[in-house]
C-alpha cells in the first residue's frame, strides 16, 4: 500500500492541504485538484489507486464526478467527502458508485483509516480482475492445448488400430481380435473424457440457445432411459417412469436435454444398491415441466451438497467404485440454466437422493 | 466397381495418415499423400483425383481451410469432392469465434472427426464420389444436348 497514488478533489484549499499533511507522511503519493473538471482530467494519466472527492463544489458536483468515474471504469475506488453528512447524500453517492464516505470535519486518524480501507478495496478489486482474466485465459488455452496436443496423438493411435484391424482381419486369432477391440475401447474412453473436458471448459453452453426448438419432453425422457437401461439391467435396478402426458413443450435443445437426463439417471443408477428402484416422474406444474429422479442409494453427505453442481465434484463412493470425471452434474446445471431452468438436489447420506429439474414451458 | 479410384490425403501427421491409408488401401483405393498444404496443392494441379481427404489443423493454424477456400475458387478443382477430417469439434470457439467450422467450403464436401471409424470413412468417401460423378454426368449430358 506504500506509494499508493491518491487523488483528492476538493474546492477548499484547507481540506487539500490538511489531507496532504496527514497522508503524505503515511507514505502515500498525493495529487490534488481544486474542481471536478480538473480532477477528472488528471485521472487517465495519473491512474490513481484511490480518489477522494468533495460532493459540493462549484462547477461540476461530486456526484457528476462519481458518475463519470463509474462510467469510464466501474472498478475505480472513490470515497466522497461531504460537509453535509446526511444519510441521503451518502446513499446517493454510494448508488453512483462511491465505495465509502468521509464526513467533514474528520480527524487525521479517520482519514488515514478510511484511506487504508479504500486502498485495500482497490487491491482486492485488482486481484479479482486479474484472477478473472487468468481463468479466461486458462479456459481458452485449455481448449487449444487439449484439442490439439492431447487429441492428435490419441487420434493417430486409434486410427492405426482401425487400420491394423482392417489389414490383419484374416490373420488375427479371436483372442487377438478381442484384445484389439479392448484397446480401441480404452482409447475411445480417453477421447470421450477429453471431449467432456472440452465441453466444460471451452464450449459456451449458451450457444445451444441459438438452435432452440420446441422439444417434447416425453421423448427426451424416453431416449435418456434407453441410454441408461443397459447399466440399470446389469445392476438389476428397475427404472420406473411416470410421465404424466400431456406435458407442455419446452423451448430447448433435445440432445442437450437428453444428456442432462442421462447424467442424472446414470448417477441414480451408479449410486443405487443393486436390486433397487430408480423413480422418474415428469409433470406439468404452473407453467413449467418438472422432472424428478429419485433413488434409494448411498445419498450425498450434507457437507457435500453445496458442491455437487461444481466442477470436478465426485461422490466419495463414486470415486472408489466407478469411472467418471466429476463433470456430469456441472455440465447438466449449465445446460439446464441455458434453458432458463433450475436443477436442485435433496439428499440424505445412506437414504438416497432426489434431483429435480424445472424447465419453463414454451408459451 | 469400375476403375480404381485415386485419392489424395493432405495431413501433416504421418502416423495418422498411415492409419487412415491402411483402411483405404485395404478397400482398394489408390492413395497419394502430401504432408503439407504446399505439396498437396502441387499434387492436385498435376494429377486428377477422385477425392481429397483434407486435414484442417496444419502448420500454424487452420491451413487446411485455406486449401479448401482455394479449391472453391478454382474453376477446375471446385467440383472435386473433399472429405474434411478434423480433430476439432464443430464450433470450437477459439478457431472461428461465433462461426461453425463447417459451413461448406467447397461445392462438394463433408466433414468427419478424427479418429474416424473405417465403415463411416468408407461410406462417406463412396457417397461423395458417387454424388460427384452423378453431377459431372449431368453436366456432360447437358452439354451433349
Amino acid at each position: 500500500m506504500e506509494h499508493a497514488k491518491i487523488l483528492i478533489i476538493d474546492d477548499e484549499e484547507v481540506v487539500l492541504d490538511s489531507c496532504k499533511l496527514v497522508l503524505e507522511p503515511a507514505g502515500f503519493k498525493i495529487t490534488t485538484a481544486s474542481n471536478g473538471t480538473a480532477g477528472l482530467a488528471l485521472v487517465p494519466e495519473l491512474d490513481p489507486d484511490l480518489i477522494f472527492v468533495d460532493l459540493k463544489m462549484p462547477g461540476i458536483s461530486g456526484f457528476d464526478v462519481l458518475e463519470h468515474l463509474h462510467a469510464t471504469d466501474p472498478n475505480r475506488v472513490a470515497i466522497v467527502i461531504t460537509g453535509y453528512a446526511t444519510v441521503s447524500s451518502a446513499v446517493e453517492a454510494m448508488k453512483k458508485g462511491a465505495y465509502d464516505f468521509l464526513p467533514k470535519p474528520f480527524t487525521p486518524d479517520e482519514l488515514r483509516l478510511i484511506a487504508r480501507r479504500g486502498l485495500e478495496r482497490h487491491r482486492l478489486r485488482q486481484e479479482a480482475i486479474a484472477l478473472r482474466r487468468e481463468k479466461e485465459m486458462l479456459r481458452e488455452n485449455f481448449a487449444a492445448i487439449v484439442s490439439h496436443e492431447l487429441k492428435s496423438p490419441l487420434s493417430a493411435l486409434q486410427q492405426n488400430l482401425f487400420g491394423l484391424t482392417a489389414e490383419l482381419e484374416d490373420r488375427m486369432s479371436d483372442e487377438q481380435k478381442a484384445r484389439m477391440q479392448r484397446m480401441k475401447g480404452r482409447l475411445d474412453d480417453l477421447l470421450k473424457l477429453i471431449h467432456t473436458w472440452l465441453r466444460v471448459f471451452s464450449v459456451d453452453v449458451n450457444k445451444i440457445k441459438e438452435q432452440f426448438q420446441p422439444v417434447a419432453v416425453g421423448q427426451v425422457i424416453a431416449r435418456a432411459i434407453e441410454n441408461v437401461l443397459p447399466h440399470a439391467t446389469r445392476k438389476n435396478i428397475e427404472i420406473a417412469s411416470d410421465v404424466r402426458e400431456p406435458l407442455p413443450a419446452v423451448m430447448g435443445d433435445a440432445v442437450s436435454l437428453a444428456e442432462v437426463l442421462g447424467n442424472i439417471l446414470g448417477n441414480a443408477v451408479k449410486y443405487s444398491h443393486p436390486q433397487t428402484k430408480v423413480q422418474l416422474t415428469a409433470a406439468a406444474d404452473r407453467g413449467a415441466v418438472v422432472i424428478a429422479v429419485s433413488d434409494n442409494g448411498i445419498g450425498i453427505a450434507k457437507e457435500d451438497l453445496p458442491r455437487v453442481f461444481g466442477d470436478f465434484y465426485r461422490g466419495r463412493a463414486g470415486a472408489a467404485m466407478d469411472s467418471g470425471c466429476g463433470m456430469g452434474l456441472a455440465i447438466s446445471r449449465r445446460i439446464v440454466e441455458a434453458h432458463d431452468g433450475t436443477i436442485s438436489v435433496e439428499s440424505e447420506a445412506g437414504k438416497g437422493s432426489k434431483f429435480t429439474i424445472h424447465l419453463p414451458a414454451n408459451t | 466397381m469400375s476403375a480404381q479410384k485415386q485419392l489424395l490425403i493432405i495431413d501433416d501427421d504421418p502416423d495418422f495418415v498411415d492409419g487412415i491409408k491402411a483402411i483405404l488401401v485395404k478397400a482398394n483405393y489408390k492413395v497419394d499423400v502430401a504432408y503439407n498444404p504446399k505439396d498437396g496443392w502441387a499434387a492436385l494441379e498435376n494429377k486428377n483425383y477422385d477425392l481429397l481427404l483434407l486435414d484442417v489443423m496444419m502448420g500454424r493454424g487452420a491451413e487446411g481451410i485455406m486449401v479448401a477456400r482455394k479449391l472453391g475458387k478454382d474453376a477446375k478443382l471446385r467440383n472435386l469432392p473433399v472429405l474434411i477430417i478434423t480433430s476439432i469439434r464443430e464450433q470450437m470457439a477459439f478457431l472461428f469465434p461465433g462461426e461453425a467450422v463447417h459451413p461448406h467450403f467447397v461445392t462438394v464436401d463433408e466433414l468427419v472427426e478424427k479418429p474416424v471409424e473405417p465403415k463411416l470413412l468408407l461410406d462417406k468417401i463412396a457417397t461423395l464420389i458417387k454424388t460427384a460423378e452423378a453431377k459431372t454426368g449431368q453436366v456432360a449430358d447437358a452439354k451433349k444436348r
